[in-house]
């Protein structure tokens, strides 16, 4: 008899198991991932994805996400490339909504960004509007407050605008005796001229220095000797330079080779990537770059680990992916998403809802702050190149 | 700006113009042989770059490129001439010559391929190039003055892109590999009759080409001291204003039209800044186009 319960028991826990494992592989939530995957801009997508793809394994080995009826559903982590061309883009986010995908993370490009939420329906529930009513929780585009411009639009990026006042005013308060800045531009491309005009160049001038000017050039430009010769006539004592990294090293060898004499030089935030000391480590040393991320907590280190092991780094950009795959699994919890066939609308307008109720969250170097507007108010540090590394140079929060 | 300035642009601009003439060599020599644009030419060019960088990565450790720069130039010259081998047998080899545009498109597909390969690889990032005169002289600024200075790392380039242009030119006009392509380019059905292999020149002529090109990319990685997919194209399109503006066919066109929009292109960028440099440039193309068609030193009159 005992034998015969201890089998009924074995065969109940057995179907008990053998149940809810079928409920687990039944239940995905889908999130999809766009980015550039192709052209000159691979590596960004190459990055969300890897990471994407590290942060869903992680939720899964931790036993998945609790859904709304308390089973546990696994994520399900599918990108595309979106070629960092805004049809392209919007065309790649139609196609996410009208599959399983209950949210997408992306894209890399503002210029895809832009177009793509004005796609979106501008306010949420708003029966007038026929627009795409599918939330985006972009981790990469950073041209300034284009959250603004749909309520189905979320953004963890970077103020670029408060990175660089701060920046510039901590330069200014360690280093009195530097009286001058001096720019270099790179003209063509929108994220590093709005950068140069409206951040670089006003907050530098409200810190006290006097902008002495600022040089230009193109996004493929190959030569760059005009420019640094007058970089050179202006003896400024601090260089800024708000160009991405293909035409920030090749600058950076010209100035090197024209003995361009400075005593600070400062970057764009886009540059404190390993494409720069991949590119000119030994030109790049030194320079000086507020990011939003920096392996420096246990939580960004697993991240960057994460990251190389699908093939990717970790970076001001691509760690963002991480955090917005954690903010979600809390906001997709917290919400009830089902995760079912027949309520993937309704779980977009959850996932919607709770990202738009976020006040703040966790991210990988400290807290973030949620703004009204669907924008992300992140935690920075100062980073400088050293060799093949990028390196804490200061934490403001301390 | 002082006169000092635009001398220092135009001094600079005219050595940067010799890999523009390289590479407008390369359009002209085949077109001159063929009567056909190859578009993929400088993406060829430009893969040569990244395989002798890709060798040099092999060989190397950590920082060090595992070849001196010149031996890379060597590596990028063979591997362009092979890429060019491939271009030819894959877009002109089999495309029916009766259909003009199926050559060209080819090119333009291959463009692409090459293009999205090197991405691919290299994930788009910008690679590290050695200069010229990196492990041999620390400093190649050579300074005349507070004002004028010429860049000894480009001097070579410059010096190194005229001893290929000269042996291109000995090749040509001094060898019987010359005479048949020189042949082939006048008379193609004579030049058969005669007995010389038309698939043989077409091919050799593009190894040659390629072999120009390897040698022009890899002066361009090592004159910005960076390689990135990024190139390819606008030195495909200075390439063709070049040669145009030399004169379809023409190798000394394209030599003299390279220095020039080398210079000019630095005087417009002094003169007007860098967001109308291009148009100015393009305005010089359509003058051509409109005024001398034929180009600095093309014929007036067509193939027979």
């Amino acid at each position: 008899m005992k034998r015969q319960i201890m089998l009924v028991a074995a065969g109940a826990l057995a179907f008990t198991g053998t149940q809810s494992a079928a409920v687990s592989a039944d239940r995905e939530v889908h999130v999809a991932g766009f980015g550039a995957k192709s052209g000159v801009v691979r590596s960004f997508g190459v990055n969300t994805e890897a990471v994407m793809r590290a942060a869903a394994e992680k939720i899964n080995k931790e036993g998945g996400i609790k859904l709304g009826d308390g089973t546990k559903g696994k994520v399900v982590v599918t990108f595309y490339d979106d070629r960092c061309k805004a049809e392209e883009g919007i065309s790649v986010v139609r196609r996410i909504a009208s599959g399983k995908a209950v949210v997408a993370i992306g894209p890399t490009c503002s210029n895809v960004a832009e177009p793509l939420f004005g796609v979106l329906q501008k306010k949420a529930g708003d029966a007038s509007d026929t627009g795409l009513q599918f939330p985006i929780f972009t981790d990469t585009a950073i041209k300034g407050g284009l959250a603004k411009i749909s309520e189905w639009a979320f953004r963890n990026v970077p103020n670029e605008s408060q990175m660089y006042q701060s920046l510039f005013k901590w330069v200014k308060k360690t280093n009195p005796g530097f009286k001058s800045v001096f720019g270099g531009v790179e003209e063509d491309f929108a994220h590093s001229r709005f950068t140069w005009y409206q951040v670089m160049e006003k907050r530098a001038a409200e810190a006290g220095f006097e902008v002495k000017g600022r040089v230009k050039w193109l996004l493929n430009d190959t030569n760059f000797t005009t420019q640094v010769r007058q970089m050179k006539k202006a003896k400024a004592d601090v260089i800024s330079i708000s160009s991405h990294p293909f035409t920030l090293c090749g600058v950076l060898k010209e100035m090197k080779r024209q003995r361009v004499k400075y005593k600070m030089l400062i970057g764009l935030t886009s540059s404190s990537s390993m494409e720069t000391l991949r590119g000119c480590s030994r030109q790049a040393a030194g320079i000086i770059i507020p990011t939003s991320y920096a392996p420096v907590t246990p939580a960004a280190k697993e991240a960057a680990a994460g990251a190389a092991k699908y093939n990717g780094s970790a970076d001001l950009h691509s760690a963002a992916a991480w955090e917005n795959m954690f903010i979600l699994k809390s906001v997709i919890e917290k919400t009830g998403v089902m995760a079912k066939a027949d309520t993937v609308q309704a779980d977009r307008r959850k996932i919607r809802d709770g990202l738009a109720a976020l006040k703040s969250t966790g991210g990988l170097i400290g807290g973030i702050q949620r703004t009204k507007e669907g924008e992300a108010v992140k935690p920075y540090v100062y980073v400088h190149a050293q060799g093949k590394e990028w390196k804490i140079l200061h934490d403001p929060r301390k | 700006m002082e006169f000092v300035d635009y001398l220092q642009a135009v001094t600079d601009g005219v050595m940067q113009g010799a890999y523009y003439a390289l590479i407008g060599i390369g359009f002209t020599l085949i077109f001159g042989v063929m009567n056909k644009i190859n578009l993929a030419y400088a993406a060829a060019a430009f893969g040569g770059a990244y395989a002798s960088l890709g060798v040099a990565a092999l060989i190397g450790t950590g920082d060090d490129f595992g070849l001196p720069p010149l031996l890379m130039f060597l590596v990028s010259a063979v591997a362009a001439g092979l890429f060019a081998w491939v271009v030819y047998t894959i877009c002109f080899r089999f495309t029916p010559d009766h259909y003009e545009l199926a050559t060209l498109m080819a090119t333009v597909g291959a463009f692409f391929l090459i293009e999205e390969i090197a991405v691919h690889a290299t994930d788009g990032e910008p690679m590290d190039f050695p200069e010229v005169l990196q492990g041999i002289i620390d400093d190649p600024m050579i300074e005349f003055s507070d004002a004028f200075a010429v860049r000894g790392d480009l001097l070579t380039i410059f010096l190194l892109a005229l001893i290929a242009m000269g042996l291109l030119l000995t090749l040509l006009y001094r060898t019987r590999l010359g005479l048949a392509t020189r042949a082939v380019a006048q008379q193609r059905t004579a030049a058969q009759l005669c007995g010389i292999s038309v698939d043989r020149t077409n091919a050799t002529t593009f190894i040659i080409a390629g072999v120009l090109g390897g040698l022009a990319g890899a002066m361009i990685g090592a004159a910005v001291g960076v390689l990135s997919p990024l190139l390819f194209v606008p030195l495909t399109v200075k390439g063709l204003i070049v040669t145009v503006m030399g004169g379809l066919g023409s190798i000394p066109g394209a030599i003299v039209a390279g220095l020039l929009v080398g210079g000019l292109e630095n005087v417009f960028l002094a003169l007007r800044g860098i967001t109308e440099r291009d148009m100015y440039v393009m305005l010089l193309l359509f003058l051509f186009l409109a005024f001398r068609p034929q180009g600095l030193f093309g014929k007036k009159v067509l193939r027979d």
